[in-house]
């Protein structure tokens, strides 16, 4: 399966170096970051890989900053992931320091007086159970916070750490970590970053578990972790996702446990799906079956 | 035309070619006990009904993935799905497309392999396009409800020449009720506006959904799903209703009156209905033309969170 997912990967490469999320659709920074990561880790031809960096080291903006794309050009969430990309790269190292110095600037907004405000004059209850207060990273500047991209910042940052102001690192990774436990759900793992409405529970999924767990790998003793690895193993055991599988797999391998049962799901699901020719699925289940997890140790 | 005028500036909410209300607009009801039952006659009917013109063009399906629970009927249900790419292939179209933006998951293999919309495209070989991840054009917005003034959309909507909404009867904790015009919500994409879509939400969810209506690049039908639909804390954790009634219509805003007053719910009181009535539809029993079968007969009382007990009075 390695071998084919490579040459997927490859064909789908677009000649500007990026990926899009499936054949045809113009180059964007996710993608490209996780292609590039992917082709090192499987070992590709080295014109691939320089294509695919350079892609990504072009379209740093002044700031810092990565648009997710050419047509949307304003700094974006995906600056995380082509931070992490490139910090492997040491002629880059600077473009990555950079960013984390744009991204500790960043941080998620709160609804606000007026929305708990009107919540008290009409004497409602609040809808959710969450703690406001705790600030990680929103998809869009001054939005909400959010797991997956504040799972992103806090592994970019992480693996950053020493380049970095220790001040600010360690007042937004550590409020950053609060809201991350804030959110998990009941009984463990997280969904996009609410475990609750109107009492009523919502479920975990593995994606966004195994990337909350690979944000707080350094913190692996903690209850909240131990539980939800043991949530994560069974959401990936049946998970019809490439996706899924291949962010659990990697997970499991920073953790240090056996993930030999996730690598062979990966490959029988890759001959049943292909995982919906989807570039970022595939390229995650090359950094998953190949060395990649050691790209997001912090 | 009387535009909605702002409480504070007296300054019109849209723009002059966005008010495209018709003096009369058409909804089709007609029944679907269940989803094991053909239903492509029936959609078909509901098509021709409104004399919605197919032929030639290149349709693009929008059901309501946004999220999927084994125990729960938050989706559109694929056979209605499948049914509606077969009918629309039947009357013509040169192609039939399924496109989502889910708004919570992210993982779309999951999310169709679950809900059972990957076996249909599978076996009828459409395209299905992730709205979230697709190519974006900044298109600019035709009302000013919201502060946005552009937004990203997909090219998949530019490539097309009908978009067809097709939400589940729902009601739905921060709206009231979600429907045709709220189902838009996923074309918009979280690429660049995250998951669940939390910049439409901080932006307000009403003015969010009438400037997303008033300002898609694209002629739009509606086909609602209320085979079964759900009430209580929607539009995921709510409980299932079976009503056995699928609603049709061009006039989105028109199709959601009818489909709110199947839940017994009074349109007028749903705020995005009454905004985007003003201008985008018609939301007045005397304006809505009602062919097949008539609201009385699938009426069913949908309840409501305790935050939108008053929208249960109708008038």
């Amino acid at each position: 399966m390695l071998d084919q997912a490579l040459n997927l990967l490859l064909s789908n490469q677009n000649r500007d170096g990026g990926w899009g999320a499936v054949a045809g659709k113009h180059s964007n920074t996710e993608v490209t970051a996780l292609g590039a990561l992917a082709l090192r880790s499987a070992g590709a031809d080295a014109a691939a890989i320089d294509k695919a960096q350079s892609w990504l080291s072009q379209r740093q903006q002044a700031d810092g900053s990565w648009p997710l794309n050419d047509s949307a050009k304003g700094a974006s969430w995906a600056t995380a992931l082509a931070l992490i990309a490139l910090s492997e790269v040491p002629e880059q190292r600077e473009r990555a320091v950079k960013a984390g110095n744009w991204l500790l600037q960043q941080e998620g907004g709160k609804p606000g007086v007026l929305a708990a405000l009107v919540l008290f004059v009409t004497r409602q209850k609040s809808a959710v159970r969450l703690n406001q207060d705790l600030i990680g990273w929103p998809w869009t500047a001054g939005n909400f916070s959010w797991v997956e991209p504040t799972s992103y910042c806090m592994i970019a940052l992480k693996k950053i750490k020493q380049k970095l102001p220790a001040e600010p690192f360690q007042e937004r990774i550590g409020q950053a970590e609060l809201m991350i436990y804030d959110r998990m759900c009941a009984g463990g793992g997280w969904n996009y970053g609410n475990a609750e409405v109107y009492d009523e529970k919502l479920w975990p999924y593995p994606d966004t578990t195994a990337l909350a767990l690979i944000a707080t790998q350094d913190r692996r003793q903690r209850n909240e972790n131990q539980i939800s690895l043991r949530t994560l193993h069974e959401l990936a055991l049946k998970a019809d996702s490439g996706l899924a599988i291949a962010w659990a797999s990697i997970c499991f391998a920073l953790y240090g446990q056996d993930n030999s049962a996730f690598k062979n799901a990966l490959t029988q699901r890759f001959a049943k799906s292909q995982f919906l020719g989807e570039n970022k699925a595939w390229a995650l289940a090359l950094l998953a079956l190949g060395d990649g997890a050691r790209y997001f140790r912090v | 035309m009387t535009p909605w005028l702002s409480a504070c500036d007296q300054t019109p909410r849209w723009q002059r070619d966005a008010y495209i209300r018709p003096k009369r607009s058409q909804v089709a009801i007609l029944g679907a006990e269940n989803y094991h039952k053909p239903l492509r006659d029936v959609i078909q009917r509901g098509i021709e009904l409104c004399r919605l013109e197919t032929r030639g063009k290149r349709v693009l399906l929008k059901p309501n993935l946004v999220e999927f629970d084994p125990n729960g009927v938050i989706n559109t249900h694929p056979a209605l799905i499948e049914a509606a790419v077969d009918a629309f292939k039947s009357l013509g179209a040169r192609e039939v497309v399924i496109a989502e933006g889910p708004g919570h998951r992210r993982d779309n293999e999951y999310l169709l392999t679950a809900s059972g919309l990957y076996d249909v495209i599978k076996q009828h070989r459409v395209r299905y396009v992730d709205l979230n991840n697709d190519d974006v054009r900044l298109t600019a917005l035709k009302s000013g409800f919201t502060h946005f003034k552009k937004l990203y959309l997909p090219e998949t909507l530019y490539q097309a020449d009908l978009l067809v909404s097709m939400p589940k009867l729902k009601t739905h904790h921060w709206a009231g009720v979600t429907l045709s015009l709220k189902n838009m919500f996923g074309v918009i994409p979280g690429s660049v506006y995250g998951w669940p879509k939390n910049a439409l939400h901080w932006a307000g969810i009403d003015g969010s959904i009438v400037d997303i209506n008033s300002s898609l690049p694209l002629p739009r039908f509606a086909i609602v799903d209320g085979i079964v639909g759900m009430e209580g804390n929607g539009p995921l954790q709510g409980q299932a209703k079976h009503s056995g009634v699928l609603v049709f219509g061009a006039d989105l805003v028109a199709v959601d009156a009818s489909a709110a007053r199947l839940m017994k719910i009074e349109p007028r009181k749903v705020k995005y209905l009454e905004m985007a009535g003003e201008f985008l539809g018609n939301l007045g029993l005397e304006q809505i033309d009602q062919v097949g079968e008539t609201i009385d007969r699938f009426q069913q009382d949908f309840r409501v969170i305790e935050n939108f007990a008053d929208i249960k009075k109708l008038v």
